[in-house]
């Protein structure tokens, strides 16, 4: 190695919209239906007083139904932004699990205050897996996903009260 | 756990070169930044692979922010060349970048922007490139201008423009901003001295070339994306 990677630096306040737009339903695949169970993940973004927070920048990289990635007939990445209410949404197929992996959906955020990226991962239920297994036991339920009408709900609190774990790499 | 490729390696973050955290003078980050230690999580499958072709997804938008003739946007005529590469300085060929900036009068062209400068009809700041073999990306914009940041007493954001690279993995992503040499705003901006290492920060400046070889009437500055990682592209699946 012979080079430090470039500082990273927060997105600002002035991600372009057209950039955050149009990137949030991986299901469909050059016009086709990629296989597995299409579901939403929606969730809201709060800050340290729980005010939500508008155009936090979200990106998911994901296995498809069959805990594959980079398979023909599925694109795993997506992107969305948070509207005015704090609320992202994502159309998808829901991962499969795979080796010692529970399925799962990785999250990262970008946002103005926050100095570089975020990263944490978003689960479908508790169970034995290496990224859960290092997160402090009190805290993993936050990682969970809420399985309600609409889909699954999954909330991220950035600092304070019921603050979302996030990881470092 | 999957095996990831022998050749390929990605060191955790220095904490000299990289920032994170609180930063005194930018309120926003003591309200967003996480309060609870980050966990380190081991590197699987899930976190060392990345959309092939992500450009089938993120097609190339304005390779030329500048404008031409009546259509010229008002400013210093640039042209940047930034090379992507990993941290064995090789090229990332594919490589998606994403350019954003203020006009010359230090207006974006967001709707959030509530800085009294006027807007620019000829320019508007956002590109999408993708690096060729050598790593490469061009555009041909103009340089732009410094803008106060509402609400802080005084913090002016130096001339920038904003980057957001995809390397090889997930977890090289790369989200930053570039700055211009020279420019006394540098000195005090929050954001470029959250890096503490000297010499990482003034990486994140960029070099004017020499004048008397580019193009008659633009200036050119060369600039530097390092992503993380090194070492042969995992082939995981």
């Amino acid at each position: 190695m012979k080079l430090a990677p470039t500082g990273e630096m927060t997105l600002g306040p002035f991600f372009p919209r057209e950039f955050a737009q149009g990137a949030n339903d991986l299901t469909m695949v050059e016009g086709k239906r990629a296989p597995g169970e299409v579901i939403e993940v929606s969730g809201r973004i709060t800050q340290l007083d729980g005010r939500p927070l508008d155009n936090v920048v979200l990106e998911i990289w994901q296995a498809d139904s069959r805990g594959r990635f980079n398979a023909p007939d599925f694109f795993g990445w997506g992107r969305a932004a948070t509207d005015v209410e704090g609320v992202y949404r994502f159309r998808t197929i829901k991962p499969g699990a795979y080796d010692a992996r529970l399925a799962h959906i990785n999250f990262l955020l970008l946002y103005s205050g926050l100095m570089r990226q975020l990263q944490t991962v978003m689960f479908f239920e508790l169970g034995a897996d290496p990224v859960l297994d290092g997160v402090p036991a009190a805290r993993r339920e936050r990682l969970v996903a809420r399985k309600s009408a609409g889909g699954w709900r999954f909330d991220i609190r950035l600092r304070g009260e019921g603050e979302t774990p996030f990881f470092d790499d | 756990m999957p095996p990831s490729s022998p050749q390929f390696s990605l060191r955790r973050r220095d904490p000299a070169t990289q920032s994170e955290g609180v930063v005194p003078g930018y309120a926003q980050t003591a309200s967003r930044w996480p309060a609870e230690p980050l966990v380190r999580r081991p590197q699987t499958r899930s976190e060392l692979t990345a959309p092939q072709n992500l450009s089938r997804r993120l097609p190339t938008l304005r390779g030329d922010l500048a404008g031409q003739g009546a259509k010229r946007a008002l400013g210093q005529l640039i042209h940047l060349r930034a090379r992507v590469v990993d941290e064995d300085g090789a090229p990332v060929p594919g490589a998606v970048v994403e350019v954003w900036h203020c006009n010359a009068a230090g207006k974006y062209i967001h709707p959030n922007d509530t800085n009294d400068a006027p807007a620019d009809p000829n320019f508007y700041g956002a590109a999408r490139l993708v690096a060729g073999d050598s790593g490469l990306i061009e555009l041909r914009t103009i340089k732009p201008g410094a803008y106060p940041v509402p609400d802080t007493g005084g913090w002016w954001r130096p001339p920038h423009i904003h980057f957001s690279v995809w390397g090889r993995v997930w977890l090289s992503r790369l989200v930053t901003q570039m700055f211009f040499p020279g420019e006394p705003l540098n000195e005090t901006d929050y954001i470029l001295n959250a890096i503490r290492d000297p010499a990482a920060r003034n990486r994140c400046i960029a070099h004017l070339a020499p004048t008397d070889k580019g193009p008659a009437n633009a200036l050119v500055y060369d600039y530097q994306l390092v992503v993380r990682g090194a070492g042969a592209t995992p082939v995981l699946r």
